[in-house]
């Protein structure tokens, strides 16, 4: 069934409507909301379904697809929390350092590493890294929900990858356990 | 970064995706969104139930109303040969309008002269705009009790000169 009238079914009280929205799109909301703002990663799912229920109109298909939608309205109950996000002045932690053995210290098993890694990233970088990196969203895609244009958009991913393989070949040690919540 | 280092770091993050993968939301968020549609939707009934039952009243009236005038034109000697004929606006969408409908019915009723401009139609005979005045209307209500479009109903008579 079109995702448009799940959501105006599903904002009219249908149940059976509302399950196949929130199956679909839990998943990815909610990794990206334990991304970017852990602590209340359940509520941010929580409250952009709600706003979905509570204002079927709002959604415009014009505009983007149901998943675009409510992500941003769960970018915006991200950055209600954790303020919003900025983009760092260029530094030199944006350049990676070619002597570093990054290739040693990046193995596929280091997932928890990895982890803490992303979510030590300033918010700006992180957010894109998770959106094309983690979900594997095109450019394209992620560029409409971030709400900026695909040049920025790569700018930020190249910088956002830049930072994440300097700190996981700098400090392996100090980056944190990655305890899962 | 080096191409070896760029797909190393990109298998890194695949891996740490596919890890994620495995994460959902627990079922307590859920179970709150849907407790919320269930309060929602006792709402909505509740609202649908006192408009039906305004609807039925206003029904009532038009009917009586109906019923009373022919029988006082019954009671009248026959006037001039007339022709009586509606002028109708088109349906305009209501709230409710997008949600999709299986069977609804057309309610004939009268509503405040105000909800014309609420459309941005001027009223008839602004000259007699009285406050308490009312017009006719015809609503499309669906099978969910939900109203979905509105049409302004006005009766106009023409008269055949017979002489």
């Amino acid at each position: 069934m079109d995702e448009g009238i799940l959501i105006a079914r599903a904002g009219h009280g249908d149940e059976e409507a509302f399950a196949q929205l929130y199956a679909r799109h839990q998943g990815p909301l909610y990794r990206y909301a334990l991304h970017m703002c852990p602590q209340a990663a359940d509520d941010v799912v929580q409250e952009a379904f709600l706003a979905v229920i509570q204002r079927p109109d709002g959604y415009d298909a014009s505009r983007g697809t149901v998943a675009q939608y409510l992500f941003g309205i769960a970018r915006r109950q991200v950055k209600r929390r954790i303020g919003d996000f900025h983009d760092p002045p260029v530094t030199d932690g944006d350049g990676v350092d070619e002597n570093t053995p990054l290739d040693e210290l990046i193995q596929i098993d280091s997932v928890a590493r990895v982890r803490a890694a992303v979510d030590a990233l300033p918010p700006v970088f992180r957010e894109v890294v998770v959106l094309c990196d983690l979900q594997e969203m095109t450019y394209h895609e992620a560029a409409a929900i971030v709400g900026c244009p695909i040049g920025t958009l790569r700018s930020r991913l190249h910088r956002g990858r830049a930072q994440l393989a300097n700190r996981l070949a700098a400090a392996p040690a100090a980056v944190g356990s990655g305890r899962r919540r | 970064m080096t191409v070896n280092r760029d797909a190393r770091l990109r298998d890194a993050l695949r891996a740490l995706g596919r890890d994620d993968a495995e994460r959902t939301a627990p079922a307590h968020v859920e179970a709150h969104v849907i407790g919320d549609i269930r309060r929602l939707a006792r709402d909505r009934r509740s609202r649908t139930a006192r408009r039906a039952a305004a609807l039925a009243v206003a029904a009532v009236v038009v009917v009586a109303t109906v019923a009373l005038i022919r029988v006082r034109r019954s009671e009248r000697p026959a006037d001039a040969p007339g022709v009586s004929q509606e002028i109708t606006t088109a349906f305009l969408p209501l709230p409710y309008s997008g949600v999709p409908v299986s069977n609804g019915a057309i309610v004939r009723l009268r509503v405040p002269r105000a909800a014309l401009a609420s459309f941005g139609l001027l009223a008839p005979d602004a000259s007699d705009a009285a406050s308490d005045a009312t017009v006719t209307a015809d609503v499309i209500v669906g099978d969910d009790g939900l109203a979905r479009a509105v049409r302004f109903v006005r009766a106009s008579v023409h008269k055949e000169q017979t002489r």
